[in-house]
């Protein structure tokens, strides 16, 4: 099929994108890597009349060291993001998330500011940075306004951006000295959006847990922060039966939908099978192990 | 405004919309065709190119996006003298292609992966390479090739001798163009000029229609040239791949019965095909309750078909001894229940061609597993004489079955046709999903007896085939499955019936194995049940049962020759040994949320049509200047049929298999070599291929008054036969060039496999020849999961003679991949899953390491011994993957495919927990 007709826009400036998409809004939809735009379009599942691409513009794919965060422009590729030895050192999450993220074809094109404006459901990076507290900056005509990921989404594939709005960067605290970081999900493929995956990072000092950090994908209409499993395992620390109950707050707190992919009920038994060895494989590798 | 970018080093510039999209450019609009598009979603990989030297889905860049920046295909590999990169030579040597549809996308990505990294370990490789499909390979020869680049392991590849060609690893005749970007398939062909069809399909699964007035459309689309409907068929509105069955309508007429049907066609430019949406064209539906599975049997459900009441297509039967009383003397009885899915054939090229009129015949130049089929399926059609249907095939960018019944024909045909213009069309990858056939899903119940001692008695099934809304292939199923059901082991007393049954769901036809790896599943699990409660070994219980020369089957037929189960599952010993003992050993120190196990699928497969004639026919030509050419209708659909032909023929007539030339496939210059199914061309059509080579230097030989055993040299304009001392020299001029297609001299040869019909106990001899195997295969199931991963897999296969080492290979990886699939991935819901990334189908990180083991014992009615391969490799696998997850968990999966949730469910079932 071919997408339905509409105006392509290629600024090459932030100022001018953010005009233009002021001038057309509510119709207008920004238009950033691409990997889940593009065949939404020419399935015309999405039929946009303006697409304003922001792949001409040059200074919004960086990576730099902010002090307490890094500071991610939202045209960073996810390639250029697993391939960053900064990401690596501070924050092991998102490197391990993106390695999750669809092949390296995807990746080589896909963008974090995409993935997460697209707000899918399934996807690793907007649980990463809901477990990570990043700071998701939006700018428009009307002025930059820094959202607290928690604030962020709002539901399948929908946000809190407004309509003329852009997300610019992210900002990803910096993980802290003794923390491990996994993100362990399950997909019917490798390569495949998660059944059920879960982020975490866990800080330890000697045996307790000062810092933790988990949310999963895949497992409600939108990421989900697991306070309840975070609770859990900070008072009980990484007990075996801290980390059951812990499973089993995870498993209360997912709300799935059954799919051609898996039931319902096996999606939720999964949310909390896969807090359980994230927060292992996490703890492991704060502890310096692999 | 126009884009400039760097292709291949070179300028070039596009003056298309800024969002279309870079794969359209580079195919439609600057014609590197190289480039392919399989899923058009960013799904497939088949679009692969580099852009700065990073891969990336062409499909999904707007081209506006690539301006002033470098875009490498797969026509930028090789040198500019053509000569192939080793990338590329590695892949044609190591058969890394077989339809070649993938293989563009596989190199990109394998050049990005060089390009950054010189010596990737096999972790990188699964990574690098991740994102290409391929559906013909299982991808392990192509980690060899890769491998190579890495490390070349000195594998020399010659062209052989004269009468060496017969078992020899020869490069395929057409490998080079499947590498270098230059192989032509459906999509890559049509005129310029040529208009676009569009189908619209029905968006309901049961419903009656009337047509509303196109007056509107044709005026806001001065593009659209012509909206076709049931009205315009010039011939008769249906086919069917039986002679005597067209049911299923060329463009639905009043009513639909499945989802994805074609209603009308849409001809004209491709911005006014395209640009109209499905919902502005005025059909109006009343929806009816539709029937899906086997609702059709239920009291009260409507009659789809006037002709089949209860909506039964058919029935099938055998019956051999009295298998319900001898199951009385058994000492153990098992019986149980099975249950498959919808299986969609996956290959990454859509259904593609083009259509002219040229006077008052009509040619299709289309991607096909049937040319005369075909030819005659759309002479009826159009209401001409078959001889008036000229089919050219083009490269088949992967079959599997679901190429033999007709795609894009019948639009293109009649639109061709009736306009007199060229018209052209290509499906989409949900079209190609929505409206091909698929593997039949299945229910089967069965019992199976046997003494204490292992000796089986009986085997007593009953199975229901869902047919789908049309009958394409459903008798053929209804009557292999019930020849086959006992599996490939001796049984005295047999009764196996089946039911193809009608449903308002996507039509059920071939796919690779017709019926049989369902079946498979029932008997060889049953086998296993067998086997725990008498204490046999697995491998040892179908050893002692495996059937042999001189026993006869279920219908009777004794096996008077190549019957090599028992050699199969003797090479497979060691390694089953070896692997359960390492698997119980890992379990045994597994914290029991890891654990492996092994299991074992045997099959057998009849190789031909049953119980009917299915002659190929082939010549061997020499021209007046010397050249030789083998004229073949054996159509290539990856499997190397093209070479496999040129070389049984060039062995028998005695020439070195490089100085013949192929003409293929094109039905007005190769004969009737039937259908690339059934695994047959191997068999049949190498038989025949064999033979006409053969009949040309018997030809030759007698021309020159010598023996059998004098030899030919094949020169410029004339051949020298020499016996003993003697030497005549024959001038090819002085013959006269009028016979067939202008040559001098003509061998010709058809062959067609004794078999004979069925009577109604299902009693008489169905095939010439069968094929047999045995796989191993060892899997990790993560039992808190429901995960299985395929660690390994050893395939034992009986091909009689191997014509061609690496691509009889080359078919058990794939093979054994696509069984793979059906048993733990794959299933096709119609409506839900008609893309590639809700229908899964093995990645390169799914297809585990496949040995092979290649039995050759020895089929006389085949060429230099050999019978076929290109189905038999699937059909043991799903049987060896569920009793490699019973060793590993004690869970017996009935129902395929076996996903997570579904094993996860059948292991907590197990432990009694809800």
């Amino acid at each position: 099929m071919k997408p339905a007709r509409f105006d392509h826009l290629l600024p090459t400036s932030l100022e001018d994108a953010l005009a233009m998409l002021a001038e057309h809004a509510p119709d207008g939809r920004v238009l950033a890597g691409g990997q889940s735009l593009v065949p939404m379009m020419n399935f015309r599942l999405a039929r946009p009349t303006v697409l304003v691409d922001l792949n001409k513009i040059p200074d919004l794919a960086y990576i730099r060291d902010a002090g307490d965060h890094l500071a991610i422009g939202a045209m960073t590729r996810e390639r250029a993001i697993e391939n960053s030895d900064l990401v690596r050192a501070a924050s092991p999450l998102l490197h391990d998330a993106t390695l999750h993220i669809g092949h390296l074809p995807i990746r080589s094109r896909g963008t974090i500011g995409g993935s997460i404006s697209n707000a899918d459901p399934a996807a690793e990076y907007p649980a990463t940075a809901l477990a990570l507290d990043a700071t998701l900056v939006a700018q428009s005509v009307r002025g930059e306004r820094p959202i607290a990921a928690s604030d962020f989404f709002d539901g399948v594939m929908t946000t809190t951006l407004e309509v003329d709005e852009i997300l610019t960067e992210i900002r990803v605290p910096k993980a802290p000295p003794g923390s491990g970081a996994a993100l362990v999900e399950i997909a019917r493929r490798h390569g495949d959006f998660a059944l059920a995956g879960v982020a975490a990072q866990i800080t330890l000092e000697d045996d307790r847990v000062t810092d933790i950090r988990l949310a999963a994908c895949g497992v409600g209409p939108g990421p989900i922060r697991l306070t309840g499993a975070e609770n859990i395992l900070r008072d009980g620390g990484l007990t075996d039966t801290a980390l059951a109950a812990a499973g089993r707050a995870a498993a209360d707190a997912a709300d799935p939908d059954g799919d051609v992919h898996a039931t319902a009920s096996y999606r939720r038994k999964m949310a909390g099978v896969m807090t359980r060895r994230a927060v292992e494989k996490a703890a492991r590798r704060a502890g310096g192990a692999a | 405004m126009s884009i400039s970018f760097n292709l291949n080093g070179k300028p070039a510039v596009t003056d298309a919309a800024p969002a279309r999209r870079l794969a359209h450019v580079l195919r439609e609009d600057l014609g590197f065709t190289g480039t392919k598009i399989g899923c058009d979603a960013g799904d497939c990989g088949a679009c692969t190119v580099l852009l700065d030297g990073e891969q990336v889905c062409s499909c999904l860049v707007p081209v506006a996006q690539v301006a002033d920046r470098d875009v490498t295909t797969v026509e930028g590999l090789a040198s500019a003298d053509g000569r192939l990169s080793e990338l590329q030579q590695a892949f044609h040597e190591y058969g890394a292609a077989q339809c070649g549809i993938c293989t563009p996308g596989m190199l990109m990505a394998a050049a990005d992966m060089f390009k950054h990294n010189a010596t990737p370990s096999d972790d990188q490789i699964m990574d690098a390479m991740g994102g290409v499909l391929c559906r013909c390979t299982g991808y392990n020869k192509i980690v060899d090739a890769v491998k190579h680049v890495v490390q070349p392991n000195g594998v020399d590849f010659v062209s052989p001798d004269a009468g060496g060609a017969m078992g020899a690893r020869t490069l395929k005749t057409d490998g080079i163009q499947k590498v270098d970007g230059t192989e032509l398939f459906g999509a890559d062909v049509a005129p310029a000029d040529a208009l676009w069809a569009r189908t619209i399909r029905s968006p309901h699964h049961s419903a009656t229609f009337t047509l509303g007035d196109f007056d509107d459309l044709y005026k806001k689309w001065p593009g659209l040239e012509r909206v076709f409907t049931a009205a315009d068929v010039p011939g008769n509105n249906g086919y069917g791949i039986y002679p005597e069955i067209k049911d299923q309508p060329a463009f639905a007429d009043g009513q639909v019965r499945f989802k994805g049907e074609t209603v009308v066609a849409l001809v004209g430019t491709h911005e006014a095909v395209y640009g109209i949406r499905d919902e502005d064209v005025p059909i109006n539906y009343e929806l009816r309750e539709p029937l899906f599975g086997f609702a059709g049997l239920d009291d009260g459900a409507h009659q789809m078909h006037d002709a089949n009441p209860g909506n039964i297509l058919a029935h099938g039967y055998v019956k051999k001894g009295e298998a319900k009383s001898a199951m009385e003397t058994a000492d153990v009885v098992v019986e149980d229940s099975f249950v498959t899915g919808f299986v969609e054939h996956g290959y990454i090229e859509p259904e593609a061609g083009w259509a002219q009129r040229v006077g008052d015949r009509l040619e299709i130049t289309v991607s096909t597993q049937a040319p005369y089929m075909d030819r005659d399926e759309v002479a009826q059609i159009i209401g001409i004489p078959n001889e008036s249907v000229r089919i050219i095939p083009t490269a088949c960018g992967g079959g599997f079955g679901g190429k033999l019944d007709l795609g894009v024909h019948p639009v293109i045909g009649v639109a061709a046709w009736v306009l007199n213009k060229p018209v052209r069309c290509t499906w989409t990858r949900i079209e190609s999903m929505a409206a091909s056939t698929k593997r039949h899903p299945s229910r089967i119940t069965a019992r199976y007896g046997c003494t204490k001692d292992g000796d089986l008695v009986a085997y007593d099934m009953s199975g229901d085939f869902n047919t789908g809304a049309y009958v394409s292939w459903g008798l053929t199923v209804k009557d292999r499955v019930p020849v086959h059901a006992t599996g490939p082991y001796y049984v005295p007393h047999v009764e196996a019936a089946t039911r193809a049954v009608f449903a308002n769901e996507t039509p059920a036809g071939a796919f690779r194995g017709f019926g049989i790896p369902q079946a498979a599943i029932a008997h060889d699990t049953l086998m296993d049940m067998m086997a725990d409660e008498i204490g046999m070994d697995i491998l040892e219980f179908r050893l002692r049962n495996a059937i042999r020369k001189g026993q006869d089957t279920a219908t009777g037929q004794v096996l008077e020759y190549s019957a090599g189960l028992d050699q199969c599952l003797v090479a497979l010993r060691e390694p089953w040994q070896k692997a359960r003992a390492a698997a119980e050993k890992f379990n045994a120190e597994s914290d029991g949320v890891t654990r492996r196990g092994v299991g074992l699928g045997c099959m057998w497969y009849g190789c031909g049509n049953t119980s009917l004639s299915n002659p190929s026919t082939m010549h061997v030509g020499i021209a007046a200047d010397g050249t030789v050419t083998l004229y073949s209708g054996a159509q290539d659909i990856g499997q190397g049929t093209n070479t496999t032909m040129m070389q049984v023929a060039a062995d028998g007539l005695g020439i070195r298999m490089d100085q013949m030339e192929l003409v293929w496939g094109d039905t007005d210059k190769t004969a009737d070599a039937g259908k690339s199914s059934a695994s047959r061309q191997a068999y049949v059509s190498g038989r025949a291929a064999m033979e006409a080579g053969q009949d040309l230097r018997g030809q030759i030989l007698r021309l020159a008054n010598v023996g059998d055993d004098a030899s030919i040299e094949f020169g410029e304009g004339r051949l020298t036969v020499t016996e003993g001392d003697a030497v005549r020299v024959i001038d090819l001029s002085d013959l006269s060039d009028d016979k067939l297609h202008g040559n001098v001299l003509v061998g010709e040869a058809t062959f067609d496999p004794p078999a004979t019909p069925l009577d109604d106990m299902g009693q008489g001899n169905p095939y010439g020849t069968y094929g047999f195997g045995a796989q191993v295969a060892e899997v990790e199931v993560d039992v808190d999961l429901g995960t299985v991963k395929v660690l390994h897999v050893w395939a034992a296969h009986d091909v009689g003679a191997a014509i061609n080492p690496t691509q009889v290979e080359g078919q058990v990886h794939g093979g054994v991949a696509q069984g793979l699939g059906l048993a733990l991935m794959e299933e096709y819901l119609p409506g839900r899953t008609e893309n590639l990334h809700d229908y899964l189908i093995p990645t390169f990180g799914d297809v585990p390491p496949i040995d092979v083991y290649l039995i050759e014992d020895p089929e006389p009615t085949g060429p230099y011994g050999a019978k076929g391969i290109g189905e038999p490799a699937l059909i043991p696998t799903p049987p060896a993957i569920f009793g490699a997850i019973h060793h590993a968990t004690g869970v017996r999966m009935k129902q395929a495919p076996a996903t997570p949730d579904r094993v996860r469910a059948a292991i907590l079932a197990a432990q009694g927990e809800k």
